[in-house]
């Protein structure tokens, strides 16, 4: 199967195998465009999408320069075994945060530089389920996609065997099997499936994009618990190991530590003609005939927004007022239960082992959609954010703090419903360039209420059997979608099926910003997927504009 | 709920002999390079005045029973870097100013409180005075604070304060954290499975949860 892989995407045989982990010459020799070039495409971010998109379409033979606001990085000389040590991952400029529930971002959801925020996710890489594309024709909540799971299947498939994916056969959803075998668990991931097992509760080991075994040049994990912090081994997979090499090698040009600014357009003709950025404190445009972003949901928005001009004065693509909206996180609560054996969860992957059990729609339950559980383990100082959220300060804080070898936390993933007063707008406030910062709004609905509450309880019982003798839940969020839809038409989102947007024939959106819904599944997988199949889009027809 | 004052550390750890330190050779050269620099004398602050200093030191000194005497982690020196360094969270409630500002208000606020309560400043007043000024504003929740959501205060504070002392070696001692794994990893995961240096709780039925029932 790996020499299949390696046919279509030669990445993770272009890292070295010396032990480092960077491939230096292969950046150094990197295609240069110069700003006056109109290249092919300028795709605005390296992480899930923007680098799925650069490499497929550097090896259709496009050229293609991919701008990244933050660096390029080495993981061996850039990343650290350390929670503080790694604030640098997280996009921490300023942006302002309001609504009846406010979602804290940076750390949370947020990253920078290539690779994007799967340079820090916990490395989850379910697949959504069929029922995720129509939940409003079927459950009367949220949103249809503009097509079905079945179009998105084979890019999930070939996506899995860039990762690559382990896990065991998955029973959920469209079920399939994963290229690599389950990785062996920790005190964490023993103690959910101890827990589940006991209450009849299918869980499974995976799915993790974390290789088993060698793959290509990345070695096999070495189960030191920092997934978050970056994989200094390079056997988790970001795009900055799985997909940048290999579009590097087919010419594409990185050019990171540039910040765009704004979309170039031609005002006559309705055209984007590139994007103006900001590299080395110098303002500059990179000319293109056709314009991809992939910011993510808060930067994407934002950037449509600040790119208003005279033809566009309440921002680009905003005519029917639609950017910025329906922007989703999920509810994510994380309960923890306390053993007298040691658990120690900072040994191991965080992401173990997960249930899909109550994912769909139960029609017992007065709530719509649901839920998935996951194994999460906190290091100490997000395990102080458990501890304090509790109320404890003082010595009483310590106390808890000096049990931490004694707990196990999982995680839940709740799928909170598209609503259009979720959004992102700009605020007054502005960024070192100058720009108005994000200001995202979040409320929840009822709905996502009673998830959260049945989740809660769902992990309390699973913990409690595994032989838990006390709970306690922090309430917390996870993951960015949404924000620049797709939708049938420009009345209900920004761009249609194929990531184009309805507004600038040659402008694209192609990030998590464009899921309609967002499922109870960690979203990097589905982000890349949605980015592969509008990439083939592209190549087949839609090049320079056309059609 | 109760959460108790400032008292002594434990002098008795629960993971006896376990220095984490030791492990530092085995770390790659950036990460032990990173603790390292955290273990050494803290630089002299660059944003609280002398006066701001005072209070955040005795702030977080009630925040994280760390008397003066006691853990010695500089949580306050860690947090006057963080912000002379505008390295923020990435985010802040609409309803607070900036984090360095939310922070001089605050500070400015617990002397104003103590002032009218003991008539001294903050840092002033005896352990167990401050300690009260610091629970009436969590017991605030979402209620004002001299024209601040108390809970938004809460969480700065909370948040800045437990990701400096957790930051550091001495705290993961106390709490028996292994640290940074690389390229060492792990070989015993599981439960009660240790590493050879790893040394197990010397008091496994120490559940704050359980003591407080």
């Amino acid at each position: 199967m790996s020499t299949g892989v390696r046919a279509r995407n030669e990445s993770a045989w272009l890292l070295p195998n010396d032990g480092t982990r960077t491939d230096h010459r292969l950046r150094r020799d990197m295609r240069r465009f110069s700003d006056d070039d109109e290249v092919d495409l300028v795709i605005v971010g390296c992480g899930a999408g923007g680098s799925v998109l650069a490499q497929r379409l550097a090896r259709a033979g496009w050229r293609v320069v991919a701008l990244d606001a933050g660096p390029f990085w080495d993981p061996d000389t850039d990343w650290v075994s350390d929670e503080a040590g790694s604030h640098h991952l997280y996009w921490t400029d300023p942006r302002v945060i309001t609504g009846a529930d406010p979602v804290p971002l940076g750390s949370n959801n947020s990253g920078r530089g290539v690779g994007g925020s799967m340079v820090h996710y916990a490395g989850y890489t379910p697949r959504f389920h069929p029922s995720d594309f129509s939940t409003l024709r079927d459950d009367g909540v949220g949103a249809d996609w503009p097509f079905g799971y079945e179009e998105l299947r084979p890019y999930y498939a070939a996506i899995e065997q860039e990762l690559p994916v382990a896990g065991e056969y998955w029973p959920w959803g469209d079920p399939h099997g994963y290229p690599h075998r389950p990785h062996p668990v920790g005190g964490n991931g023993e103690l959910f499936l101890r827990g589940a097992g006991k209450l009849g509760i299918t869980a499974k080991v995976g799915p993790v994009a974390i290789a088993n075994g060698r793959f290509g040049n990345r070695p096999h994990c070495i189960y030191r618990g920092f997934c978050l912090q970056g994989c200094k081994v390079n056997a988790k997979a970001s795009p900055l190991i799985t997909h940048i090499p290999d579009a590097l090698a087919h010419g594409a040009e990185v050019r990171a530590d540039a910040m765009v600014t704004r979309v170039g357009m031609d005002e006559r003709t309705g055209r984007a003609t590139g994007v103006h950025y900001v590299s080395g404190g110098a303002s500059r445009f990179q000319r293109a005939a056709m314009v991809a972003i992939a910011g993510y949901s808060i930067e994407t928005p934002r950037l449509l927004l600040n790119s208003a001009s005279p033809r566009y004065p309440d921002g680009l693509c905003n005519e029917f007022d639609q950017v910025g909206r329906y922007l989703m996180v999920q509810g994510a609560p994380q309960t923890a239960g306390r053993f007298d054996a040691e658990v120690r969860m900072y040994k191991a992957p965080p992401p173990e082992v997960s249930t899909e059990e109550f994912y769909e729609t139960d029609p017992a339950k007065e709530y719509k959609r649901g839920f998935a559980v996951q194994t999460v383990s906190p290091l100490p100082i997000t395990w102080a954010e458990h501890v304090a959220a509790q109320g404890h300060w003082g010595r009483a804080l310590r106390d808890y703090m000096s049990d931490y070898v004694h707990w196990a936390c999982l995680g839940s993933l709740c799928e909170f419903l598209p609503l259009a007063g979720n959004r992102v707008t700009l605020a007054d406030e502005t960024d070192s360039y100058g720009l108005p910062v994000a200001r995202f709004a979040y409320s929840q609905c009822d709905n996502d209420k009673a998830l959260v509450t049945a989740a809660q309880h769902v992990m309390e019982d699973i913990l409690t059997a595994a032989g838990a003798d006390e709970v306690i839940t922090i309430k917390r969020y996870a993951h960015l979608v949404g924000g620049a839809r797709m939708a049938k038409d420009a009345r209900h989102g920004v761009v249609d099926g194929s990531c184009r947007t309805f507004a600038v024939p040659n402008l694209y959106i192609t990030d998590g910003s464009v899921l309609p819904t967002q499922g109870s599944a960690n979203p990097a997988l589905t982000i890349m997927a949605v980015a592969a199949r509008a990439a083939d889009h592209l190549i087949s027809g839609a090049r320079r504009g056309a059609g | 709920m109760s959460h108790g004052p400032v008292t002594a550390p434990d002098p008795q750890g629960r993971f006896p002999g376990f220095v984490v330190m030791r492990q530092s050779p085995s770390w790659d050269g950036v990460t032990a390079l990173t603790i390292r620099s955290r273990v050494a004398p803290p630089p002299a602050p660059r944003f609280f005045t002398a006066a701001e200093q005072v209070t955040a030191r005795a702030l977080a000194g009630q925040l994280l029973g760390q008397p003066h005497d006691g853990l010695g982690v500089p949580v306050m020196e860690m947090i006057d870097a963080r912000l002379a360094d505008g390295q923020t969270d990435g985010w802040r409630y609409e309803d607070m100013p900036e984090d360095g500002q939310a922070w001089r208000d605050t500070l400015a606020h617990l002397d104003t409180d103590a002032k009218e309560r003991s008539g001294a400043g903050f840092a002033d007043c005896e352990g167990s005075e401050q300690a009260a000024i610091v629970q009436a504003v969590q017991d605030l929740g979402s209620r004002d604070w001299h024209g601040l959501p108390a809970g938004h205060v809460w969480s700065l504070w909370t948040r800045y304060a437990c990701t400096a002392l957790y930051a550091h070696p001495t705290a993961w001692d106390e709490i028996g954290f292994s640290g940074p794994a690389y390229p060492r990893g792990y070989k015993n995961i599981g439960v009660d499975a240790r590493e050879p240096f790893e040394v197990r709780d010397a008091r496994p039925a120490q559940d704050p949860v359980r003591e407080r029932l």
